[in-house]
């Protein structure tokens, strides 16, 4: 029996990746991201970003609301400094590329070429910048456009993380599809607000995106409600926290799942998720998989 | 840096200092072993998602297996926290941070204030016999000048500052140090207190160098998150669970 997932021209050992933003470049804790089906890197823009000011990260029950505002090191300080370090990852690197336009994208997409780069995530939907990402990820003509764009530059199995902000992802989910992704990741985190006892707003970059298992409900119905109506692969995020969870959005749809916010209570916590999920399939298919990834519609 | 792991351990003892204020004995071997002064744990106050995060805490002591905590409690985190029993076991994940640089100055002025005491115990045994140490502890009022006796044993005599006078000098404990800082133009500062504390060290003995543990929300404690920036004076932000707590405050905006 195989744990294995294929997407695009990748294949992952296990449907269990670290999330984008809450992995660093998956350096830090090699002995989780080696175990992992993939790493998600934080997202990459052309240019160097210094990120939002602080404080960027709110605490509410049941999640986390960040704005970080995509700090990184620009394309070229990736390529030279972070990406070689990358080489001794033993696990499936997934690049997050973020733009301001779609040449932006292009470009990021096209001049990581490093065979240590085995797909990219495009990052449509990043509430935390004041244009482009989460703007571009309400527009289904736009999605196409930055899909497109990326396609032309690469070979490499790309990936388009969605938004649920304010639009229905199943018309995103279309428009990544024809404009050439190989698979999409559904959710994002959705816009938020906190607020001190005089009224201004508490971060730094005025609102920013939650995250955690008080999304979780929202973005399993977003998987499932994808998965019935575009004919596309489903990578399942949003507040998953233990191998329940996962199979939660398995079941509903998802063939790869992201862990984030856990992570950061607990590095081990990506790790954890898939060994749980993995003492769940019952091992008598060729595929472990074949029975649990959309199980939920046999239901309807 | 090894990358850090999180461990449940026993707690030893758990009792209130002052108002507020707790003292947290745990018997943690591999964190006793490997912890340097500057170091924090990030401490997991709830089974459930609710506080999701954990609640970082600066060791304040460490003693053969154990390592001492001493926190205010300032929200609901840490008061969950101080409903711990001894005996029952609680989620460690550390040592996070870099551990505090040792000034290259012979002489070394130390301040606390309030809270921020704390840390400074276990940095300044470190110091102890390889630098002249003066001493400066401030708090609101004497109940809160917290850890008096354990500076005491290491053969230090603090000077004391309260807001309200009960104990030493009256006023805010920046006065005294101001004063004797003043004398002394070779030395560095090591402080650890309230923001507003930390900005007039800076402000008022430049050039002197002041390095002091900064506080700021943080999320993970071990560098994959980017939320907890300190921004720079010359631009851009330090990623201060990574270059922190303890930086030189002389470089930063505070």
């Amino acid at each position: 029996m195989t744990y294995s997932v294929r997407i695009g021209g990748t294949t992952f050992p296990n449907p269990v990746l670290a999330a984008s933003g809450t992995w660093g470049f998956g350096l830090s804790f090699r002995r989780v991201s080696d175990r992992l089906g993939g790493i998600v890197t934080k997202g990459i823009t052309l240019e160097p970003r210094d990120g939002n000011p602080p404080p960027r990260i709110h605490e509410f029950p049941g999640g986390i609301i960040n704005s970080v505002g995509l700090e990184n090191p620009g394309l070229e300080a990736f390529r030279r400094q972070v990406l070689p370090a990358m080489d001794k990852l033993k696990c499936r690197v997934i690049v997050n590329v973020a733009g301001f336009t779609p040449g932006e994208y292009a470009t990021v997409v096209g001049r990581l070429r490093s065979r240590r780069v085995d797909a990219f995530e495009l990052n449509v939907s990043c509430p935390n910048v004041r244009t482009g990402g989460g703007a571009f990820g309400q527009s289904p003509r736009m999605v196409e456009t930055i899909t497109k764009a990326a396609r032309s530059r690469t070979n490499k199995t790309l990936i388009v993380k969605l938004t649920a902000n304010f639009v229905d992802p199943v018309d995103t989910a279309r428009a990544a599809v024809n404009g050439g992704a190989d698979a999409v990741t559904l959710i994002n985190t959705l816009h938020g607000l906190a607020l001190g006892q005089d009224g201004r707003p508490f971060l730094g970059g005025r609102s920013g995106g939650i995250s955690g298992p008080a999304l979780r409900p929202f973005a399993l119905f977003c998987v499932d409600r994808v998965a019935a109506k575009v004919d596309v692969p489903i990578i399942g995020s949003g507040g998953i926290m233990s191998g329940q969870d996962a199979l939660d959005f398995m079941n509903a749809g998802a063939c790869l799942v992201q862990v984030g916010t856990a992570s950061l209570v607990d590095p081990d916590a990506a790790l954890r998720v898939w060994l749980e999920l993995k003492q769940t399939v019952p091992g008598s298919r060729a595929s472990a998989w074949e029975d649990i990834v959309g199980r939920t519609r046999r239901f309807d | 840096m090894k990358s850090a792991t999180s461990c449940l351990a026993e707690i030893e003892s758990h009792r209130q200092l002052a108002d507020g204020i707790y003292s947290l004995w745990v018997k943690a071997p591999r964190i006793a072993r490997s912890v340097r002064p500057g170091n924090f744990l990030n401490v997991r106050v709830a089974d459930g998602p609710d506080p999701v995060l954990r609640r970082p805490i600066s060791v304040c002591d460490v003693k053969g297996w154990s390592v001492r905590l001493v926190y205010r409690v300032v929200g609901r985190g840490t008061r969950m926290l101080s409903r711990f029993q001894v005996g029952s076991e609680i989620d460690l994940l550390g040592p996070l941070g870099k551990p505090a640089p040792r000034p290259p100055e012979r002489e070394v002025v130390i301040c606390g204030g309030g809270i921020g005491i704390a840390p400074l115990l276990y940095l300044v045994r470190d110091l102890v016999g390889r630098r002249r140490l003066t001493v400066f502890l401030g708090a609101k009022n004497r109940s809160e000048l917290i850890l008096r006796r354990e500076f005491g044993s290491l053969g230090l005599r603090p000077r004391l500052a309260t807001d309200d006078g009960s104990t030493g000098h009256k006023g805010p404990v920046t006065e005294p140090v101001l004063a004797a800082a003043a004398a002394a133009r070779h030395a560095a500062v090591v402080a650890c207190g309230p923001r507003p504390m930390l900005a007039e060290l800076v402000r008022s003995l430049d050039p002197v160098p002041v390095w002091g543990f900064v506080e700021e929300r943080l999320g993970c404690g071990s560098g994959i998150c980017y939320c907890c920036a300190l921004p720079k004076k010359s631009g851009g932000y330090i990623r201060f669970c990574q270059e922190g707590p303890v930086v030189r405050l002389n470089g930063v905006l505070l």
